[in-house]
């Protein structure tokens, strides 16, 4: 199996070398998490502009991407996913993007879900998970850490009781995608969502991407609204 | 508020000595020996100008009160050496500057002499005249109220002591307030020191107008008076004119200065934050680098200060059930230096039900983190159907009927609780780990269990 290659986008350059050494040792040892795809580090760079180039000349599988950074138009992340837009991996898929950050602020959390990233965790997540998350947004499906779900269920209303009618409103969560979010703002990790809620692992995948598509389009008010007037904690 | 490295000072501005009034050698304010040094003349000489000219109609009086209130005394501002002439007396430098930023020129100035604009007198050592202009001022009101009072042939000697007092009076209570002392508690800038200082002025000027009518009608009947007051108007409105661009460049000083000084007061905010917060915990880390408990401790206590900080701490008061929630995490993190992941969505005012179920959360919480592996999630969603809270762990989990029964913890602490008031417990075995659920039934009134999350707090 071909490794995932990943470039690293963040501007320090300690945190950088962590995540490398961290990635090199959990993905490269015999250990657990042996099994699965190996992750390749590629590439690193510490800004909008660099970032930008490191990514078209390497057409890496995953970006590693902090919300967080200097240069380009100043909005740091978002206008790496902006200017990377419609760029293919070597093997010809999309490049996907996994948000990282310190920040937990709603507003830097739905600019960079919403600019095309395919999942956001925060730069506290261990190291398996972050091998796992990586893996997960490398077959393109989406991660979510609690603190996104959380926001989720709190944005689309779904904590007050709203349910969509039918699963394609995307002003809405289905009860389906509500149990789900509940479940990993609950702690659960996906096969203990499905072993939960009687489904696949893949099923599960499903409803996930199908919120994150859902966060990304979406018109409703009370996202936008959200996002400016409140901050996760 | 002095920063020394915003402070500006020129040599050139320096060689300039001010009239200042000394601590030393004076005999009532010291006016006539910091004249003296400032013209350069034996002091003697100028006391006896100045009583030569109390007697030619108190002229000397009028003046001297004039400069006494209008120049500092010695070492009454932060710079105790002679600072810049330019700025005017008033002005020893009691705030920080920032560079000489070009500020908004004086509008158009009805005085025959140009007014300096404030950037050309900072910058140039010729920026004597405000002060000369007033000494000119003290002059001319002097001139004028000893003319005024001769034609019309009042008393000059015991009839003019008086209203000159109370002219004096006057001045100097519209003066003080631009003492530097006062100026500080001026920039200050509230509203009750702001008006204080227009009555300040009010009565000032009152004071001056009386003070020159008595002066001027002394000994007259009613129909001078007219005359009297005409004088009077043309007397103020002389030294107005006068004082007018200098008034005008002290209050755009006065603006710049309350800029940079809002500037610096937050910026020393910022630092003496981070330092009392951030750097104590760096040097405590350092000091404990082979204690990684503590360290990770230590760590996210601080992270969690710096957010609250920065976002200005979580939605809503004290007084919510989130609120609350998160603080009882925050306290079980810090008291076992164990993270938890806490997420709380929606919010509702806490009651009785409420503290029972902060409670048992806590003892949930505090249960998952020492029999439990991390990572701890807590979940709590506050919503129209009640709130449900979990706590979920990764350890080996219990099984809550083998808990002894000495173990209040589980049994009575959360279960029991719970119970009593209206929600109920649940403690589940998973694969790995254990999770606590715990539910409290939606708030009597239907209409405040849901409205809270909508709100932009």
């Amino acid at each position: 199996m071909t490794p995932i290659r990943v470039v690293l986008v963040d501007d320090h350059r300690m945190f950088r070398t962590g995540v490398k050494a961290e990635l090199a040792e959990l993905a490269g040892g015999s250990g657990p998490n042996a099994e699965g795809r190996q992750v390749l580090v590629v590439g690193e760079s510490p800004d909008v502009d660099a970032a930008i180039a490191t990514i078209a000349t390497e057409k890496p599988d995953v970006v590693l991407l902090d919300v967080h950074l200097p240069g380009g138009r100043g909005n740091g992340g978002v206008d790496v996913l902006h200017g990377c837009a419609g760029l293919v991996s070597e093997s010809g898929a999309p490049i996907r993007f996994l948000a990282l950050s310190v920040s937990d602020a709603a507003e830097d959390v739905i600019a960079v879900i919403r600019a095309g990233a395919r999942g956001y965790v925060t730069k506290t997540i261990g190291g398996t998970d972050l091998l796992t998350a990586i893996r997960r947004v490398a077959d393109g499906d989406a991660v979510f850490s609690p603190r996104l779900a959380g926001f989720v269920l709190d944005a689309f209303g779904a904590a007050a009781g709203e349910i969509a009618e039918v699963d394609e409103e995307l002003d809405r969560l289905s009860a389906r995608e509500r149990e789900v979010m509940r479940l990993i703002a609950r702690g659960y990790q996906y096969k203990e969502v499905a072993k939960e809620l009687f489904i696949s692992i893949k099923t599960v995948e499903t409803h996930v991407s199908s919120v994150l598509r859902k966060l990304q389009l979406s018109s409703r008010h009370e996202l936008t609204a959200w996002a400016m007037g409140r901050r996760l904690l | 508020m002095a920063i020394p490295y915003e402070r500006r000072d020129d040599a050139a501005l320096l060689a300039q000595p001010r009239v200042v009034r000394p601590r030393s050698g004076r005999y009532l304010a010291g006016v006539c020996a910091g004249v003296a040094e400032h013209l350069g003349l034996p002091v003697r000489w100028v006391r006896v100008a100045t009583v030569a000219l109390a007697f030619a109609g108190g002229a000397g009086i009028a003046a001297y009160i004039f400069l006494w209130v209008l120049t500092p005394a010695e070492g009454s501002g932060v710079v105790p050496e002679p600072a810049r002439l330019g700025r005017g007396p008033l002005l020893g430098s009691m705030t920080p500057y920032a560079v000489p930023s070009p500020q908004p020129a004086p509008s158009p100035s009805p005085t025959p002499v140009p007014a300096p604009s404030p950037s050309q007198a900072a910058v140039t050592p010729v920026g004597e005249r405000p002060a000369r202009l007033l000494v000119l001022g003290a002059l001319v009101v002097g001139l004028g109220v000893i003319l005024g009072a001769s034609k019309l042939g009042v008393d000059v000697r015991a009839g003019i002591l008086l209203p000159i007092l109370v002219i004096g009076a006057g001045a100097v209570i519209a003066w003080s307030q631009l003492d530097t002392a006062q100026r500080s508690r001026w920039i200050g800038g509230d509203q009750g020191a702001r008006g204080m200082a227009l009555a300040r002025i009010g009565l000032g000027l009152v004071l001056a107008v009386i003070g020159l009518v008595i002066l001027v009608t002394r000994g007259r009947s009613l129909t001078a008076v007219w005359d009297a007051l005409l004088a009077t108007a043309a007397v103020l409105l002389g030294a107005a004119l006068i004082a007018a661009p200098w008034v005008i460049r002290l209050w755009s000083d006065l603006r710049a200065e309350q800029a940079a000084t809002v500037r610096a007061t937050e910026r020393a905010d910022i630092a003496a934050h981070l330092h009392d917060s951030v750097l104590q915990t760096l040097a405590l880390i350092q000091r404990k680098a082979e204690d990684p408990h503590a360290v990770s401790q230590l760590a996210r206590a601080q992270e969690r200060e710096l957010r609250a900080w920065l976002y200005a701490g979580p939605a809503g008061s004290d007084s919510t059930l989130a609120a609350a929630l998160t603080a009882v995490a925050h306290d079980v993190e810090d008291e076992q230096g164990a993270a938890i992941d806490l997420v709380v969505t929606g919010d509702r005012p806490i009651e009785s039900q409420g503290e029972a179920l902060v409670r048992a959360f806590r003892e949930a919480l505090l249960n998952a983190v020492r029999h439990g592996r991390p990572p701890v999630t807590a979940y709590v969603e506050i919503g129209a159907a009640g709130v449900e809270a979990f706590v979920k762990d990764r350890g080996d989990g219990f099984d809550p009927e083998t808990v002894p029964t000495d173990r209040l913890g589980v049994r009575e602490s959360i279960l029991g609780r719970m119970e009593r008031h209206g929600g109920t417990a649940r403690v589940r075995r998973l694969d790995e780990g254990t999770e606590i659920e715990l539910t409290l039934p939606p708030l009597p009134v239907p209409a405040t269990a849901s409205s809270s999350d909508k709100e932009p707090s």
